[in-house]
């Protein structure tokens, strides 16, 4: 079963380290280094506030991924246990990007792949887990209240057992 | 703050008024989260829906500007339903009889509640929580201090601690969560018009006679001027009164104080200007001679946390070869060696011995202790090892008044300055967001929260208020007072009301402090950055105004020597 990053609303204070070090994670140290307008800013999670909620929306990682379903373009796939996008094939339909029902998917302009006109080639943008990031999800690594925790088979047992406790303390005698 | 930021978690009930940790300190902030954790009873006093006011178990959403009506409506009912805790009164306190009169008829949370927009029945609920949960902590902010009235609204939330008992305990006591990182220590080492290091008062005559012999020169016994005083000193006083030489530090008047027109009118007029900061400023585009210094990570040096907590801080790097900088301390040392008056220090210990050996309140936070124990809490009267300082003040009920007794002001509201009119007809409220601090002399150089967010910055307004002027997210917006107007981005966010828009203070474009009133506190001398009247506008030709950000932009960039190459927005989709 899939993973996936899940943010609390009674910890999250809405403060976007983890928008920050999303970049950072996938741009790499490099990001310190280079011109100040020389990289990409594209998180791939965005903290979403309302009245009652501050919280980070992204991806939950489905089992039949509706994003991956759509795909023309055999973008989006499966890799060890992560739903990732493959830029180079993305042909920027956005057809994930409605599908998904979690508006976990965002279409991003690339800054320096210019199209054959001379205009910003546009990709999807979603969550991949920090595949290949050494410590897993960044986003949860550096949360100063520890509001996102990565939820994996066991805990959604957990969630379960708790939920199906709950009912039949609910339950009376007919 | 009474109290240290380490007992936020452990109290019963924390009573955050005016205080937005989320957005001005995420690690005190983690604090209150903690304390909610813990089971603590929140209450939030805010105007807006701010991060605290989500996870409060009352969110008091007062009216912008009914501070002191609503605290000591609280009061009335705390008193009015015998909450009071009258031994901690009778033993430790005085005037509790002259603020009871006061508050008795014209506070009942019935008289209040058409100025404080909040239900009466809310107010009481509030009242009894927090005078009978045992151990409740208030936090205040900006909100509190940055209005005409504000040294007496702090008085009125201690007479609500004064009568509950909520001093000299753990985890109770009341708590300016202060504005800027180290703006404690600029307090304790006497950065004020008023006071020596260890707040030892100018005007009493042993006091200036121990500096005196300490530093071997005759020294004034006049109170100085204060920093929002500046422009009158320049631009109202007689010739003889007037100011001529303004040295700033660290600081950048000509953004962060209000009524920006005035203040850049009275820079022009000073005959010397002096900034010594880590990066060039607007207040810089006025300086005569500019004193560029090391920044935080380039030096040593003692901060004071807001809860008198002393911590050293080390130097992390070299700053570059070529950059000729120098620290703090050296330039003051060589412009004071300059001026006939050698001073010659070899490290930052030496100035912290001498600091601490003329204050009886730090004198045991050695450098050895600072090293040993991380954070030492004045007041610290003894070098011995044992003494580590103090987590919470007013032990046994004793207050730092000549008889020993916490006192109680009685002290009616009073409306802010400038009320909302027929031209103006909203309430403009300075504000924080996280990810950007203070002036943005150091966020807005670094790279990643600059992505985050960039000028001109947004405006926060309620989604009605954007529909009646027909303006949607994102889009310019020009915002107007009396005394000057800016252009910024449109933010609709139902957690603010109608009547009020918020915008953050560290933008160039976006600078609020255009429209800010220069409206002052008359003890502390804070300005009202609370409260003015303002109007928003419809920009038609967003095209015009889009280029027009992009440019001026480049404009203040280049004035101040940064390099624009390739200079682009990043794109907010």
């Amino acid at each position: 079963m899939n993973g996936y990053v899940q943010g609390d609303p009674l910890l999250c204070i809405g403060c976007r380290t983890c928008m920050i070090a999303c970049v950072v994670a996938h741009e790499g140290k490099r990001i310190y280094e280079i011109d100040p307008d020389g990289y990409d800013f594209h998180p791939k999670l965005k903290v979403v506030k309302t009245w009652l909620v501050s919280v980070p929306v992204q991806c939950k990682h489905c089992e039949n991924p509706a994003c991956q379903s759509v795909c023309k373009s055999e973008a989006i796939s499966r890799v060890d246990g992560a739903v990732v996008v493959d830029r180079e094939k993305c042909i920027g339909c956005k057809s994930c990007a409605d599908a998904c029902p979690f508006g976990a998917v965002q279409m991003v302009p690339l800054g320096f792949v210019a199209n054959p006109d001379g205009s910003r080639r546009v990709v999807a943008n979603k969550c991949d887990l920090c595949r290949g990031v050494e410590g897993g999800p960044a986003c949860r690594r550096v949360c100063p209240t520890a509001a996102l925790r990565f939820v994996e088979h066991d805990d959604v047992r957990a969630i379960v057992a708790s939920k199906r406790a709950g009912t039949v303390a609910m339950t009376r005698p007919i | 703050m009474s109290n240290g930021v380490h007992e936020i978690e452990d109290a019963a009930l924390l009573f955050v008024f005016g205080y937005n940790g989320a957005d001005s300190h995420p690690i005190v902030a983690r604090r209150i989260v903690r304390a909610k954790q813990k089971g603590a009873t929140i209450i939030c006093c805010d105007p807006r829906r701010i991060e605290t006011a989500r996870i409060a178990d009352m969110h008091l959403q007062l009216r912008n500007g009914s501070n002191l009506a609503l605290v000591n409506s609280l009061a009335q009912v705390i008193i009015e339903e015998g909450l009071t805790d009258d031994k901690f009164i009778e033993e430790h306190s005085s005037g509790f009889e002259e603020f009871k009169e006061l508050v008795r008829v014209n506070y009942t949370p019935e008289r209040v509640s058409a100025v404080t927009q909040i239900a009466p029945e809310d107010i009481r609920r509030a009242a009894r929580l927090y005078a009978t949960s045992g151990r409740s902590m208030i936090l205040y902010g900006m909100g509190v201090c940055q209005f005409a009235q504000a040294v007496n609204v702090v008085k009125g939330l201690a007479n609500l601690a004064i009568m509950t008992g909520n001093f000299g305990r753990w985890g109770v006591g009341i708590g300016p969560v202060r504005g800027q990182n180290n703006v404690q220590g600029a307090c304790d080492m006497g950065a004020l018009p008023n006071s020596y290091p260890g707040y030892q008062n100018v005007t009493v005559p042993e006091i200036q006679a121990k500096f005196e012999k300490a530093w071997g020169v005759k020294l004034p016994n006049k109170a100085g001027i204060a920093l929002t005083q500046v422009p009158h000193y320049v631009l109202h006083e007689p010739e003889e009164k007037k100011i001529r030489c303004y040295y700033v530090f660290g600081e950048d008047p000509a953004q962060s104080d209000p009524d920006l027109p005035e203040v850049r009118e009275a820079l022009s007029k000073i005959d010397l200007v002096i900034l010594q900061d880590i990066y060039m400023n607007k207040t810089g585009q006025y300086a005569d001679v500019l004193l560029p210094s090391t920044g935080w990570n380039e030096h040593d040096g003692v901060f004071s946390c807001c809860d008198r907590g002393f911590q050293r801080i080390r130097k992390l790097v070299d700053p570059p070869a070529d950059a000729d900088v120098l620290t703090d301390w050296d330039i003051i040392s060589r412009i004071s060696t300059a001026m006939g008056y050698p001073m010659k220090y070899n490290n930052t210990e030496e100035i912290w011995n001498e600091v601490i050996s003329l204050c009886p309140g730090f004198i045991g936070a050695t450098y050895e202790k600072l090293e040993k124990y991380g954070n030492i809490q004045w007041p610290c009267r003894s070098a011995d090892m044992s003494d580590k300082g103090t987590s919470f003040l007013h032990k046994d009920g004793k207050f730092a008044n000549a008889d020993g007794r916490a006192r109680f002001s009685s002290i009616e509201w009073q409306k802010p300055t400038e009320l909302e009119n027929d031209e103006f007809p909203i309430i403009l409220s300075t504000v924080r967001e996280v990810g950007h601090y203070s002036v943005r002399t150091m966020s807005g150089n670094c790279r990643l929260l600059r992505n985050l967010e960039d000028e001109p910055g947004w405006v926060q307004m309620n989604p009605e208020l954007c529909s009646d002027l027909g303006v949607r997210h994102g889009e310019l917006v020009k915002v107007l007072s009396k005394r000057g107007h800016c252009i910024a981005r449109c933010l609709p966010t139902e957690r603010v009301k109608k009547q009020a828009v918020y915008m953050t203070y560290q933008w160039w474009i976006g600078a609020c402090n255009e429209l800010t009133i220069a409206s002052l506190d008359p003890i502390s001398n804070t300005p009202e950055y609370k409260y003015c009247a303002c109007r928003v506008e419809k920009i038609d030709d967003q095209a015009w105004a889009e280029q027009y950000v992009l440019d001026e932009y480049v404009k203040i960039r280049e004035s101040m020597g940064i390099d624009v190459r390739g200079n682009k927005r990043g794109e907010a989709a």
